[in-house]
């Protein structure tokens, strides 16, 4: 699984930090960092993560292969 | 019906099971001044933009008018929610610090065990019955033992707290009604104790910490400081109430949406992965505040051509924006796959709900426990018994019952 944080529309609310915290990281008080390559058990927690966005910048991409 | 009435007619009892008609006459008209002189705005954008307004006020000291403010806003330590920046900003910081990311990342999602297993319990407790009521059995002792394990609040104190909760809500019910002046002192009254309850809690927690968030907060000192005694009476208070009254409304409305649409309920037992995306849209088309009755311009302000002036109360009614047609594709369906939905069920801007990860946790891991146990039920009475409250509205009872 592969995401994209699309920077223009996040408005730093932390929904993601919060709910996938091993994923998506607050770095201070605004700057989100996150890892493009979602490890096999943080799925879930990307998915809800994802559908909790209240600007739903995060965008979710199943990549078929290794 | 005169414009100027709409106010009444949202707050009547009377009105409570269906309001949605009013929201739209609300849109219609567009900003009203309401014959009490307070200003009710119901359009999404306006109340969007006013939500992020520096000019609107929390802080209930700005009314032109005193006696427009409940009770007990007027004198005691308010906390964060009545606050304006700065002062919002950094009791809301300190608050943040035990609860949330950067600093604490994992206490909420280490939760999600705790929740669930205490979910499950009350779920096993009624799987012979055949006549349950979801606010009792369900939606309610979830969200308050959940608080209660976040904050550290003994469990056989929950009693207590559950008396003084709705006596501080009754306080602030805005309900046309007799005894207002009783009910504002006994709210008041309310609040005071559970604020002494939570300042001793807290004074215990500073000898023997533990590892919930009130512990934490009495020992953490960050760059800005550290709570008195007073802010943490305010600040333990406002979570514990703002962390499970509402929380209570959006299962329960879960529930009875679920129940009242056949097809989004089959959809969410066939696809339990689509309940975040119910959540959200639960949040918009039922949401467990539907009006916020606290903001005061600061200075005369331009709405949609109506100026509203400097110290009025102006009452944004975010269950109406949440149906606004000029922001919403078919507001009035129920739609769990909808994907444009940045609704304003946990409000927006600066105030926007400080609990509301949390929130979605347990409303998502409550909701998929107990869409499989709905199978074989329906709706005993429709519409439900609805709490008094036209601002945390929500069922009192949602009786169900086994079908044949
Ligand atoms: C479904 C559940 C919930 C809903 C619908 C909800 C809704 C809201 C709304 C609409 C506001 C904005 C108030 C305003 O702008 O004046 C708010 C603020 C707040 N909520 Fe929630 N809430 C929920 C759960 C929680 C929980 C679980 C907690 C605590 C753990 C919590 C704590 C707060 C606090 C502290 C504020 C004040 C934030 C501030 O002023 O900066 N809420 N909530
Ligand atoms: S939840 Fe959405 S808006 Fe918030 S920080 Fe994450 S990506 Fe940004």
């Amino acid at each position: 699984m592969q995401i994209v944080v699309d920077l223009n529309r996040c408005q730093a609310y932390a929904q993601c930090a919060f709910l996938a915290p091993q994923v998506f990281e607050l770095h201070g008080e605004e700057a989100l960092m996150f890892t493009p390559t979602v490890p096999d058990d943080q799925h879930e927690h990307v998915r809800r993560a994802a559908a909790a966005c209240p600007v739903q910048a995060i965008l979710v991409g199943e990549r078929a292969g290794p | 019906m005169s414009p100027e009435t709409l106010y009444q007619r949202i707050t009547d009892y009377a009105n409570r099971a269906n309001p949605y008609p009013l929201y739209a006459e609300l849109r219609e008209n567009g900003v009203t001044r309401q014959a009490d002189g307070s200003y009710l705005v119901g359009t999404y954008h306006e109340i969007a933009a006013l939500l992020h307004d520096p000019r609107i006020s929390s802080d209930s000291r700005n009314r032109a008018d005193p006696s427009t403010v409940p009770m007990f806003r007027r004198n005691s330590q308010q906390a964060f929610i009545g606050l304006d920046d700065p002062e919002h900003d950094r009791l809301r910081r300190i608050a943040m610090r035990p609860f949330g990311p950067p600093h604490s990342p994992g206490r909420i999602d280490a939760l999600r065990a705790d929740i669930t297993r205490i979910s499950d319990g009350l779920i096993d407790e009624f799987r012979d019955k055949d006549r349950i009521d979801v606010v009792e059995d369900f939606a309610y002792p979830l969200p308050v033992t959940v608080i209660c394990r976040l904050l550290g609040v003994p469990h056989e104190d929950m009693p207590q707290l559950r008396a003084w909760t709705n006596a501080v809500i009754a306080g602030v019910d805005v309900t046309p009604g007799k005894d207002e002046e009783s009910r504002q002192r006994a709210g008041q009254d309310a609040r005071a104790a559970m604020g002494e309850y939570m300042g001793d809690l807290s004074d215990k927690r500073r000898e023997n910490p533990s590892d919930d968030m009130l512990s934490a907060l009495v020992h953490d000192s960050g760059p800005d400081g550290r709570l008195t005694r007073a802010e943490l009476m305010a600040t333990g208070t406002l979570l514990l109430i703002a962390g499970h009254e509402t929380t209570v409304n959006l299962i329960t409305n879960g529930a009875l949406t679920f129940l009242r649409f056949p097809d989004a309920y089959r959809l969410l037992r066939d696809k339990p992965e689509l309940m975040p995306r119910a959540v959200e849209e639960l949040l918009r088309y039922e949401p467990p505040v539907h009006l916020l009755p606290q903001r005061t311009p600061l200075a005369d302000v331009e709405i949609s051509d109506v100026t509203v002036p400097k110290g009025a109360p102006l009452i944004l009614v975010l269950a109406a924006g949440n149906r606004d047609p000029l922001r919403f594709d078919d507001p009035d369906h129920f739609d769990p796959t909808r994907e444009d939905n940045q609704h304003f069920g946990f409000g927006s801007g600066v105030h926007n709900c400080f609990g509301a990860p949390l929130a979605r946790v347990e409303a998502q891991i409550a909701l998929n426990a107990l869409v499989p146990r709905l199978e074989d039920f329906q709706l005993s009475e429709d519409p439900p018994p609805y709490r008094r409250s036209p601002i945390l509205r929500g069922p009192r009872h949602l009786p169900i019952e086994r079908v044949g």
